[in-house]
């Protein structure tokens, strides 16, 4: 299985339906998008990320210095 | 006295009293039934909350809608669901200048939120407890987008006036691991900072369904000082509202009738991809890398409902939300410098469009009253399109409005444009982002020293109209 958002395969299983078994929610471990076994997952173009795009986007607060 | 509600149950009760809770009692699927319906709200004429009996896979309720309506939000002030926008507006301000109002704290043992414990990281899993959906088509996974974040001041972690209760958007990520979006100038964003040059955890909780006010509080702007929960109290017209102490942390206090409470820390110095989430201006905002935090320690109530709201192009239920705690601590805070302002409507994208009416002092006063809204920390941020009326118009009437810019503006004179200001980011029309020109238009009668030479008579309303208005209004309800 591969995400549908950045093309990884890092997909772990996050939780199945506490009530009969009628779906498993994915995550991938590269990005955290997630998406439900009844859902059809279709990212439009300008939220798909590719892996190297991750290590520049935005970090929201600024992490500030260490104390000295 | 007006009604007070301690949960969101009693609230639920009442807006099903009056008519404004629909039940949906066949089994649904999380998506895309969940966000339809608080979109259908949305487009109804005093659209009711909605609550979903069976949702597919999971054991409990969701209910949405709760706050998105003018009767439901007068409920909530226990007034009448008829009240008007500026009825509610001048209740609101009335109540307002009764803070602080110190909260009743409980014993663990009164605290409905302490029902149940579960209290190893272990077996916690948000799945069993609320069912999770996504709001909007192209979101990164499934948020919270109403609870209320319970944070405190690390340097002064018993000083009560600085904890904070805070709404901010929540991913679910794992079991017990959510993300969480804390923009740079919101208060728990200080409370990071202070923690994270220690490397130290934050230690948080966050309440999912809660009282209508308790909610309604945590997303007001209010100052870094002043705790939301004595706001509570204010807007209950003086009746505390009530909390109790997390398990985990002493100095933490969730509210008592919360329906589950999620006990953790945020990661210091961790980030990781976050969102897309559907925002309040209607579009997506794209994903970031945000914080993270452990949950080890949840209550909850029996049965828990989960209340969530759906975010879409406005007005919908967040903008019902924010449309008076917004407009009331701006009309409070320019006031007290210019106490001819009659009421401020900053209800449009949280303030980013707002109409203020005020009686003219002077000449070029209503430039004066834009020039102080956008001196205020909330204005100058967010405020782009900012009209200022005559006292005579009510600035909550958009065909009033509407009337006063097509008979008193020239544009040669009243229409400016400032370049080059402080902006809002999530706003797609600001570029950069963060970056906004702003607009004053000043349709203001003009006064002394400034000429006017066009002066003419408004038309009073004829002797007697009250009489009349009371009158027809009883005729049509006997119909």
């Amino acid at each position: 299985m591969k995400c549908p958002r950045c093309d990884g395969n890092k997909i772990e299983v996050i939780a199945t339906s506490p009530v009969g078994n009628v779906w498993e929610v994915y995550e991938c471990m590269d990005c955290f998008y997630s998406w439900r076994s009844t859902e059809t997952p279709h990212i439009h173009d300008k939220f798909k990320l590719k892996k190297e795009q991750i290590d520049t986007l935005q970090v929201i607060p600024p992490i500030p210095p260490l104390d000295k | 006295m007006a009604k007070v509600y301690q949960d969101l149950r009693s609230f639920l009760s009442t807006l099903e009293e009056n008519g404004q809770l629909v039940r949906i009692k066949e089994e649904v699927n999380p998506e895309p039934d969940i966000a339809a319906a608080g979109r259908a709200a949305a487009n109804i004429e005093s659209g009711p909350a909605v609550l979903f009996e069976k949702v597919k896979g999971y054991p409990y309720s969701v209910v949405t809608n709760v706050h998105g309506s003018w009767a439901n939000h007068a409920l909530m002030l226990g007034m009448d669901k008829t009240a008007t926008t500026k009825e509610q507006f001048h209740e609101i301000n009335r109540r307002w200048d009764r803070f602080p109002v110190k909260p009743e704290i409980l014993k663990r043992e009164e605290a409905p939120c302490k029902e149940n414990t579960i209290d190893k990281a272990e077996d916690i899993n948000l799945f069993e407890l609320l069912p999770l959906y996504r709001i909007n088509d192209q979101d990164g996974g499934f948020f919270l987008s109403k609870a209320s974040i319970i944070t405190a001041d690390p340097n002064e972690p018993d000083n009560f006036d600085k904890l904070n209760v805070g709404t901010y958007r929540i991913q679910v990520k794992g079991k017990n691991r959510v993300g969480i979006q804390a923009l740079a100038f919101h208060d728990i964003a200080i409370q990071l900072e202070a923690a994270e040059r220690k490397n130290e955890k934050v230690p948080i909780c966050i309440t999912v369904g809660n009282s209508p006010l308790v909610t309604y509080m945590a997303s007001t702007p209010v100052m870094y000082t002043q705790n939301e929960y004595e706001f509570v109290g204010a807007l209950q017209d003086g009746v505390p509202t009530q909390i109790v102490q997390s398990d985990l942390y002493k100095n933490l206090y969730v509210p008592a009738g919360s329906e589950v409470v999620l006990e953790g820390y945020i990661e210091p110095r961790v980030r990781e991809v976050e969102g897309p989430f559907g925002e309040f201006p209607g579009s997506y905002s794209g994903s970031r890398r945000q914080c993270v935090i452990t949950i080890t320690h949840v209550t909850h109530r029996t049965n828990p409902i989960f209340e969530n709201l759906y975010l879409g192009i406005p007005w919908t239920e967040i903008d019902y939300l924010m449309a008076l705690n917004t407009s009331v601590p701006l009309y409070q805070q320019i006031k007290r410098d210019f106490p001819e302002v009659q009421a401020v409507n900053a209800m449009y994208t949280h303030g980013i469009g707002c109409i203020i009416s005020t009686k003219v002092r002077f000449g070029g006063f209503g430039k004066e009253v834009a020039f102080r809204l956008l001196s205020t920390p909330h204005g100058g941020s967010y405020s782009k399109i900012i009209i200022i009326v005559d006292e005579f118009v009510d600035p909550f009437n958009l065909p009033q409005v509407m009337w006063a810019l097509t008979t008193r503006v020239r544009p040669d004179k009243d229409v400016v444009v400032i370049p080059n200001c402080p902006g809002m980011p999530l706003d797609p029309s600001s570029y950069p982002a963060g970056m906004h020109s702003k607009l004053i238009i000043d349709a203001t009668t003009p006064k002394d020293p400034e000429p006017n030479p066009r002066e003419v008579e408004l038309l009073e309303p004829p002797v007697g109209y009250e009489k009349y208005e009371a009158l027809i209004r009883k005729l049509m309800s006997e119909m």
